[in-house]
């Protein structure tokens, strides 16, 4: 395992962006299914 | 099965394989040498997402090229969601790339080439939405942004590719670098190239989501003007 010292903040940032954006995806296709329901 | 499944299929074999990603660049790759710490370990997101930003403005040259000639609205939408997907992908690599000259350097702000001609190239497209929310008239305002963003391009390879290596520059060697080869190790090249797949993948799911709300929302459009 990698040492601690720097790691904590470049995991935290990389984590944070990727769930960021995967939950955008996901949240816009919950969004896009219901506007074509709703058509 | 239907398409919607596939689909959704696909979306969650990209979130597992971007899990795979996070994990082999904290736990497969080594520790870079000659980097403070593990600072070197964000150069997997960092890399991957100015990549995207640059797919991202490509999509918007062609997107807009499309729509001078063929003037259908969904073009001038897929330009738009292009450039702002290019737009969010640049922020997230100025601020991956800030944090890392924070560790490395002392400081978020280094007046280096390399940041300054970023944050050129941000405002560049940010002038893009500036143009576009000024101009009320749909057809007017779909033509104007095509235009600028195709002049908006050529500055594109300018200040990405060729500004960093006329100066000095902090920023350490780029992937391929002067010499025109890649001297990573190999293991940390591998977890590179997945991440660059991984967001490229994510990047097509953004975009093809954009267009379709774009599509939906165009076609309520026409049936209430209709």
């Amino acid at each position: 395992m990698p040492a601690a010292d720097s790691l904590v903040w470049v995991a935290a940032v990389t984590t944070i962006i990727w769930v960021g954006l995967f939950a955008y995806c996901l949240a816009l296709t919950r969004r896009i299914r219901r506007l074509e329901e709703d058509r | 099965m239907t398409d919607k499944a596939t689909a959704g299929i696909w979306h969650w074999l990209l979130g597992a394989w971007m899990l795979l990603v996070i994990y082999g660049a904290f736990f497969y790759a080594p520790t870079a040498q000659g980097f403070v710490g593990e600072s070197a370990r964000i150069v997997f997101f960092h890399v991957p997402q100015a990549w995207v930003s640059v797919l991202a403005f490509c999509v918007n040259l062609w997107a807009s090229l499309r729509y001078l000639a063929r003037r259908d609205p969904l073009d001038d939408a897929r330009a738009a969601a292009a450039a702002r997907l290019g737009l969010l992908f640049c922020t997230l690599a100025t601020v991956t790339g800030s944090l890392f000259a924070k560790v490395m350097w002392g400081e978020f702000w280094n007046w280096d080439p390399r940041q300054i001609s970023i944050v050129i190239l941000l405002l560049v497209y940010a002038a893009y939405f500036a143009l576009r929310e000024a101009i009320a008239d749909e057809e007017r305002r779909g033509g104007l942004a095509a235009a600028y963003a195709t002049l908006a391009f050529v500055t594109m390879p300018f200040l990405v590719f060729v500004v960093p290596r006329i100066y000095f520059s902090l920023h350490p060697d780029t992937l391929i670098n002067v010499r025109g080869s890649i001297d990573m190790e190999p293991r940390m090249l591998r977890v590179l190239l997945a991440s660059l797949v991984g967001f490229t993948g994510i990047f097509v799911w953004l975009y093809t989501l954009e267009v379709k709300l774009a599509r939906v929302l165009i076609a309520r459009q026409r049936r209430g003007e209709s």
